[in-house]
């Protein structure tokens, strides 16, 4: 056993002095971390929304009690703070008393058409009489529809038209109301909806949360296919290995304290980077619980024996390095490291289905309650176990621990 | 072979594809006593050495090892050897004294490295990393790890190649040390004063074979009824046809030209001769015994290091 500590510890003490090793296994998630985290921090936020809407009432009708006022009354009542302090729907904005509708509608349109304005509505002069007459024909449509509320958006803007969106939503309610007053509707016929959300558990979804988790993954990702490969390599290269190899020390003892000093780090990185997430940009997620702690084990098992694979394949440390270069794009950008996978092109989605990072990142962010993994638990620990076993085999048929002739 | 000696080598074969590298090799190292494999580069030395230091296994042949017949060197016998060797290297993010004690774990009962430290010279450099130390002081360091263990046998692969004489003599001294306080060493070496000035037994090799081997004093004393003349010529200077009856006459690298005799008084008289008629100005001459360099050029018609 004392064999493998001291390998072990000398496997930290050279990655902890070598800077280009400790840039990418510490230096470079926590910046990615923090730069991401800064970059993407909306992402999934609740945004105060409020839009600049424009009001004007043309009905010559107009006056308390009438269809027009309640239209008015209701985008006025969308505009006020509620008592929960958040802000309102809308900011509101109507002719003063004595002032030229028209001209005011002139302005408004003008302010509409240079962004100032998300929408602009206009209820028509005979809008209480239109209502009037269609209820009395007994017409059982759209009443504002038959009056012709106007809404003025400005096409292209999104705020424009997502504020035509929710006035249609307004609209809407208003149309029932009136609807309803005039006898012409139900409210106990009217169909029910349930709103069912599929995903995350997690109801109040951060960024950050998600973003740790991938983080995590990541530097265990590029530890393994990067300084894996590269320390074998250039140890079977230079002779390094080759020194242990006339003392009693055998490849398994030396591969159980490699494997303990590639443990170590991890767990220091790991510690790095939820002790950034958790204290400098707010995340919230608990990585140390059971299912958790198997999903980032099995993470650095699975890129530990990805590093071994490498160097079984390679034959010196530039083609190595070469050749985690080529694994390391896809992999890790098709993966579900720092962003869900579900805008990948269908065309990609092959890489998805095989990538073992895809299913860690994914499983580890399920564990802690940040989405849901797209297959259950056992498959997303059984895809990485299969590596786990592949590229086991395969480095120990070719894996050489020492130069050839 | 030598039934009190430490080691035994006996038929050992190697191939690499066709290249029949170590051709039937077969030697015996007496107990406390420097050994050397003398021979040029491509002679076999280190494939042998690596076959005795359990890296290679021989196709064919067996090796005795502390009373023991063995097909391979098995972790009990790596725990009474140490070896050094040719352009090994160590972690160069790690320090000296930590090298020391992660070789040292590998063992049963190991030195301290601090021990180890002060044998090797090596105390003020003991926080240094090891990419930090000078050639001289990085072979100081390998022999260091090489002797951790206290090892009754002591594998030393090419110890001084690419040092300056500086460090080659540090080195010299510590192997000498080394057989002054019982340890047996086998030594590779291409340079011939390295072999001479360490060695009580010489085995040369040429082509995978061993084509002599002796103490440095019998494998000389063949050529000792002669004496070496050498001087510098131009290339293409032609001696009389005298001389070159009386001696044999050898043209080396540089206008080295060497002159065996053994009719010195009359060797170096038609030399003069042949000075004074050609203008040559015999640059350089040096009068001199055979060495091993001489062995092997008796042997094989080449020079070690050509």
């Amino acid at each position: 056993m004392r064999d493998i500590l001291a390998v072990a510890r000398a496997q930290l003490a050279c990655s902890l002095r070598e800077r280009i090793t400790l840039f990418w296994f510490l230096v470079f998630p926590l910046f990615l971390l923090t730069l991401l985290s800064l970059i993407f921090s909306n992402v999934g936020q609740t945004e105060d929304l409020s839009f600049q809407i424009t009001v004007v009432n043309l009905d010559r009708g107009s006056q308390s009690g009438s269809y027009a006022t309640a239209v008015v009354e209701t985008f006025r009542a969308l505009s006020r703070r509620d008592t929960s302090g958040e802000s309102p729907l809308f900011t509101l904005h109507e002719p003063t008393a004595g002032c030229d509708a028209g001209a005011f509608l002139e302005d408004e349109l003008g302010a509409l058409r240079v962004g100032k304005r998300s929408a602009v509505v206009v209820i028509p002069e005979e809008f209480s009489q239109g209502v009037v007459a269609a209820a009395a024909a007994g017409r059982d449509l759209d009443a504002t529809a038959a009056v012709g509320i106007a809404v003025h958006t400005s096409g292209g803007r999104t705020g424009s038209d997502i504020a035509l969106g929710v006035i249609d939503q307004v609209l809407a309610g208003v149309n029932k109301q009136l609807l309803v007053s005039l006898g012409l509707f139900d409210p106990a016929r009217e169909v029910e909806v349930a709103r069912v959300k599929v995903g995350s558990e997690n109801k109040d979804f951060r960024y950050v949360d998600f973003l740790v988790p991938g983080v995590i993954v990541m530097g265990f990702f590029t530890a393994g296919l990067f300084s894996v490969p590269g320390t074998i390599l250039f140890g079977r290269e230079s002779k390094i290995l080759r020194a242990y190899w006339v003392t009693p020390l055998n490849a398994p003892r030396f591969l159980a304290g490699f494997a303990l000093g590639h443990l170590a780090l991890c767990v220091l990185q790991l510690a790095c980077v939820w002790a950034l997430g958790r204290f400098a940009l707010g995340a919230q997620i608990d990585l140390f619980q059971p299912l958790a702690l198997v999903y980032l084990a099995l993470s650095i098992v699975t890129f530990l024996c990805l590093g071994f694979l490498v160097a079984a394949v390679a034959k010196t440390p530039n083609s190595g390095m070469a050749m985690a270069n080529i694994v390391n794009m896809p992999m890790m950008f098709l993966g579900g490291l720092f962003f869900p996978t579900g805008s990948v092109p269908p065309g990609l989605r092959a890489i998805l289905l095989v990538n073992p990072v895809t299913y860690l990142a994914e499983g580890l962010r399920a564990s802690v309650g940040v989405g849901a993994p797209t297959y259950g638990h056992p498959v997303m620990l059984a895809v990485p176990c299969v590596w786990i076993v592949g590229c086991v085999v395969v480095a120990s048929l070719r894996l050489k621990w020492d130069v050839g002739r | 072979m030598d039934e009190a000696a430490l080691m035994k080598v006996m038929n050992l074969v190697k191939h690499y594809g066709e290249v029949r590298a170590v051709d039937g090799v077969s030697f015996s190292v007496p107990r406390s006593e420097v050994f050397t494999l003398l021979g040029p580069n491509g002679a076999g030395k280190t494939t042998t050495l690596e076959i005795l230091e359990g890296i290679r296994e021989a196709d064919s042949g067996e090796i005795e090892i502390f009373g023991e017949r063995l097909r391979r060197i098995d972790r009990a016998t790596k725990e009474r050897i140490g070896v050094l060797l040719q352009e090994g290297s160590f972690e160069p993010y790690l320090k000296v004294r930590e090298v020391l004690a992660l070789f040292a774990s590998f063992f049963r009962s190991p030195r301290s490295p601090a021990e180890m430290l002060r044998k090797i010279a090596l105390e003020e450099k003991a926080n240094a990393l090891v990419k930090t130390l000078s050639g001289g002081q990085k072979q100081r360091l390998a022999i260091g790890v090489a002797l951790i263990n206290d090892p009754e046998l002591v594998f030393l692969d090419e110890p001084t190649t690419g040092l300056d004489p500086q460090a080659r003599r540090n080195i010299w001294a510590i192997v000498s040390g080394l057989t002054a306080s019982g340890k047996t060493v086998i030594l590779t070496t291409h340079y011939m004063e390295e072999a001479e000035a360490l060695s009580q037994m010489v085995c040369i090799m040429d082509h995978g074979k061993v084509i002599a081997q002796g103490s440095p004093r019998e494998l000389t004393s063949k050529l000792s009824q002669e004496t070496i003349v050498e001087f510098l010529a131009p290339d293409g200077a032609s001696f009389s046809p005298a001389l070159a009856e009386r001696c044999t006459i050898t043209r080396g690298e540089g206008g080295l030209v060497s002159v065996k005799t053994s009719d010195l008084v009359g060797t170096l008289g038609s030399l003069l001769d042949w000075s004074r008629s050609s203008g040559e100005p015999l640059a350089e001459m040096t009068v001199r015994q055979p060495n091993l360099e001489d062995v092997f050029l008796s042997l094989t018609g080449r020079r070690l290091r050509s």
